[in-house]
C-alpha cells in the first residue's frame, strides 16, 4: 500500500527575483512500513521534499498524494487538520512545548484530536513505555536530556496514530548513545507495529539503519536503493 | 488544555508578566480612585448646593424667576404644604435685593428674611456660623452675614450695618441691623451674596410681610420627580422647580465630570492596551518556533489565536482584582477620613466644593471595570494573536 506518492514535484524559491530550484521533478513512492532515509548534501532539497510531503510547504508544480489524498488541493486550514490526523513530525530541535510535562506534550496532540481522557491517558502511558521514559512522565523538557526529549518527540509523533512519521535530521543534536537508543526505538516501532518512517539525514548511523536510502542531488533523485538489513 | 498552556505560558517570563500585571493593577486602581474621587466630588457638590443653599425644590411666583422684584410674591395659602407626602421641611422666605453698607464700604446683596427655626431645618444655617451665634438672642434687628461680606465691608461681629432696598410701594427703605453671626458657606459666591435677617424685622422695614420663595426638603432625593408634580397641582399659581432646574450648573457639572472621567478611563485603558500589546507581541515573537511547531503538528489557527487571547485575558484577570482590591482599600480609607484639600479651599469654595473630599464608590463600578478590563485585554490580544496565526509553520520552525 502506497502511503506517499509524488510525481514531478518541483519547488522553486524566489521565482520572480533570483530563482532557486530546490526540487526539479521528484518522483517518489513510499509504501507502508518502509524505513526510508532521504540523504544528500546540504542544499540538495531533502528538507524541502520532507516539508512538501508533510504538507508544511506547497510544491511549485507536480502531484503529491499522501494517505490516498491529493494534498495540493487542500487549503491551509485543511492542511493543518490533515497533518494532525495523518502525519507525525519529529524535528531536529525536538520542539516540545516547554511548559508542559512529557505526558502533557504527548497528550496534547490527542487532545487536539478530541480523544477522551481515559483513552489519552492509556495511550500516553503506552507510548512513554515504548520510548523507555516511564519514569519521566511528569518531567518538563528542561529536566530531560536531548535524547530523552527526542524520544518524547517520537512518542508525541506517534500519539495521533499517523499514517507515517517524518523526521527531519532527528539525530543531529544527539550524542552517539542517544542516537543509537533513538534509532533502536524507531526501528522496533517500524518492525513490530509497521509504522512508516521517513527521515532526512546526514547522519551515517541513521543511513546505516535505513532499509531504503533515497539520495537527492541538486533537487533530483540520483539514487534510490533498498538495503537488506 | 489551552487555558492550562496559556496559564503556564504567562509564567515563562515571570518578571515581564508581573510588570504587566502590576501595570494593569495600577491602571485599575487609578480608575477606581479617580472614579471614587469623582463620585465624592459630585456628591459633595450636589449635597452642598442642596443641603445648604437651594434645597430640593423651590416655589416662586412665576414672574419672580424672570425678574426678582419684591412685588412678585406667593399669594397661596401654604399652611398645608408641610402635609404633602414626602415633604420633610419647608422654609418660607421673604427676599429683597438691596445694599448692605458699613461705615467703610457697601455692596449689593440679597436679603433673606427667614423664620429662623424653619430655615435651619432646611439649610442648616446654624452649622455654618463661625463667629457669633444663630438667631435666638434678644438682640434687636439681628443679621447674619457671610465671612466674605464681613471682610469686604471691614466689619466685625456686633457692629451695625444698614440694609437698603426698594419696598413694595417703590420707596427706598432702610434698616439698621446688628451683626450677631458670621457664616462661612460651602460656596464663597453664595456667601458673598446673601445675608439673613429675621422675617419679622424685614417685614417691618418693608411695611408688609411677603413670601417670595419657599424652599422644600424632601425625605428622599429620588422621590423629587413624584413630589414636584404633586406640589405643582396643589399650588397652580406658583412655579415649582427642582434643584437641577434651579441650578442647571449642577447637571452641567455632573455631566462634565462624567465626561472627564470617561476621558481619563479611556486614556488609562489605551495606555494599558498598548502596554499589553507590547508584552504579548514580545511573547509571540520569542515563541515563533514553538508556535510554528504547534501549527505543524495540527493545532489549528483558531486554537493558536485563542491561546494568545487566553494568555492576555489571564494577565487581566490576575491584575484587575489586585487593582480592584487596592482601589477598594484606598477608597475605604479615605471615605471615612477624607482627603484634606484645605490648602486649595479658596479656589474650591468658589465652585461650591468642600475642603475635605470623601471619595465614594458605587457598587456597580467593579462590574463595569471587570467588563472594561476584559474588553481591553481582548482588544490588546488581537494584534499579537493575529501575528501568531500569520506565521508559516515551515518558516517558523526554522527560526532561531
Amino acid at each position: 500500500m502506497n502511503v506517499i506518492i509524488t510525481k514531478g514535484i518541483e519547488k522553486t524559491y524566489n521565482p520572480k527575483t533570483i530563482p532557486v530550484h530546490a526540487l526539479q521533478g521528484v518522483d517518489l513512492t513510499i509504501k507502508k512500513g518502509e524505513f526510508t532515509a532521504i540523504v544528500g548534501p546540504s542544499g540538495s532539497g531533502k528538507t524541502t521534499l520532507l516539508n512538501i510531503i508533510g504538507g508544511l510547504d506547497r510544491p511549485t508544480s507536480g502531484y503529491i498524494e499522501v494517505g490516498g489524498k491529493d494534498i495540493s488541493k487542500l487549503s491551509d486550514n485543511q492542511l493543518i487538520d490533515f497533518r494532525r490526523e495523518n502525519i507525525g513530525f519529529v524535528f531536529q530541535a525536538y520542539n516540545l512545548i516547554p511548559v508542559l510535562t512529557a505526558k502533557e506534550n504527548i497528550e496534547f496532540i490527542m487532545l487536539l484530536q478530541g480523544i477522551p481522557k481515559a483513552q489519552r491517558d492509556k495511550r500516553t502511558l503506552e507510548l512513554l513505555h515504548a520510548v523507555g521514559l516511564d519514569d519521566k512522565i511528569n518531567k518538563r523538557p528542561i529536566e530531560l536530556s536531548g535524547g530523552q526529549q527526542q524520544r518524547v518527540a517520537v512518542a508525541r509523533a506517534l500519539a495521533s496514530k499517523p499514517a507515517f512519521i517524518l523526521a527531519d535530521e532527528p539525530t543531529a543534536n544527539l550524542d552517539s548513545l542517544s542516537t543509537v537508543n533513538l534509532l533502536d526505538i524507531m526501528a522496533n516501532l517500524n518492525m513490530q507495529e509497521h509504522i512508516t518512517f521517513v527521515f532526512s539525514t546526514h547522519d551515517q548511523r541513521v543511513i546505516d539503519r535505513a532499509r531504503r536510502v533515497v539520495t537527492l542531488e541538486d533537487g533530483v533523485i540520483s539514487s534510490d536503493v533498498y538495503v537488506d538489513q | 488544555m489551552l487555558l492550562k498552556i496559556a496559564w503556564k505560558n504567562i509564567w515563562r517570563s515571570k518578571v515581564r508578566s508581573l510588570v504587566v500585571i502590576i501595570a494593569i493593577a495600577l491602571g485599575v486602581w487609578a480608575i477606581i480612585f479617580i472614579n471614587g474621587l469623582t463620585v465624592g466630588i459630585t456628591r459633595a457638590y450636589i449635597n452642598n448646593a442642596v443641603n445648604y443653599e437651594i434645597s430640593h425644590l423651590q416655589m416662586h411666583h412665576p414672574q419672580y424667576i424672570e425678574e426678582s422684584i419684591i412685588n412678585y410674591q406667593i399669594r397661596e395659602e401654604l399652611s398645608d404644604l408641610q402635609e404633602v407626602e414626602g415633604v420633610k421641611a419647608i422654609s418660607q422666605r421673604m427676599l429683597a435685593n438691596g445694599m448692605i453698607s458699613s461705615p467703610k464700604a457697601a455692596r449689593g446683596i440679597v436679603v433673606r428674611g427667614i423664620q429662623p427655626a424653619a430655615e435651619n431645618a432646611v439649610t442648616h444655617l446654624s452649622d455654618l456660623i463661625i463667629e457669633g451665634e444663630y438667631f435666638g438672642s434678644k438682640a434687636r434687628n439681628p443679621i447674619i452675614i457671610g465671612q466674605e461680606i464681613a471682610e469686604k465691608l471691614k466689619i466685625k461681629l456686633r457692629q451695625k450695618v444698614v440694609i437698603t432696598f426698594q419696598s413694595k410701594g417703590g420707596d427706598i427703605v432702610a434698616g439698621s441691623f446688628r451683626i450677631i453671626g458670621i457664616y462661612k458657606a460651602k460656596n464663597s459666591q453664595y456667601e458673598s451674596m446673601n445675608v439673613f435677617v429675621d422675617q419679622k424685622d424685614l417685614a417691618a422695614t418693608n411695611g408688609e410681610k411677603m413670601i417670595h420663595e419657599v424652599a422644600i426638603v424632601v425625605n428622599d432625593i429620588n422621590s423629587i420627580d413624584q413630589i414636584q408634580p404633586l406640589i405643582e397641582s396643589k399650588y397652580p399659581g406658583t412655579s415649582v422647580r427642582n434643584y437641577k432646574e434651579i441650578s442647571p450648573d449642577i447637571s452641567l457639572y455632573e455631566s462634565q465630570i462624567q465626561v472627564n472621567l470617561i476621558v481619563i478611563i479611556i486614556i488609562i485603558m489605551l495606555a494599558l492596551i498598548f502596554g499589553i500589546i507590547n508584552t504579548m507581541l514580545m511573547a509571540v515573537l520569542e515563541r515563533i518556533k514553538e508556535l510554528g511547531m504547534l501549527m505543524a503538528v495540527g493545532m489549528n489557527k483558531l486554537n493558536v489565536f485563542m491561546m494568545i487571547v487566553f494568555e492576555t485575558i489571564i494577565l487581566g484577570i490576575v491584575g484587575a482584582p489586585l487593582g480592584m482590591l487596592l482601589g477598594k482599600m484606598t477608597i475605604s480609607y479615605f471615605e471615612t477620613r477624607g482627603i484634606d484639600l484645605s490648602s486649595y479651599s479658596k479656589g474650591m469654595r468658589q465652585f461650591g466644593m468642600s475642603e475635605i473630599l470623601y471619595p465614594h464608590l458605587e457598587g456597580n463600578v467593579f462590574i463595569q471595570l471587570a467588563i472594561a478590563v476584559l474588553i481591553t485585554a481582548m482588544l490588546a490580544s488581537i494584534y499579537p494573536a493575529y501575528k501568531a496565526i500569520k506565521l508559516r509553520p515551515v518558516e517558523a520552525i526554522r527560526s532561531i
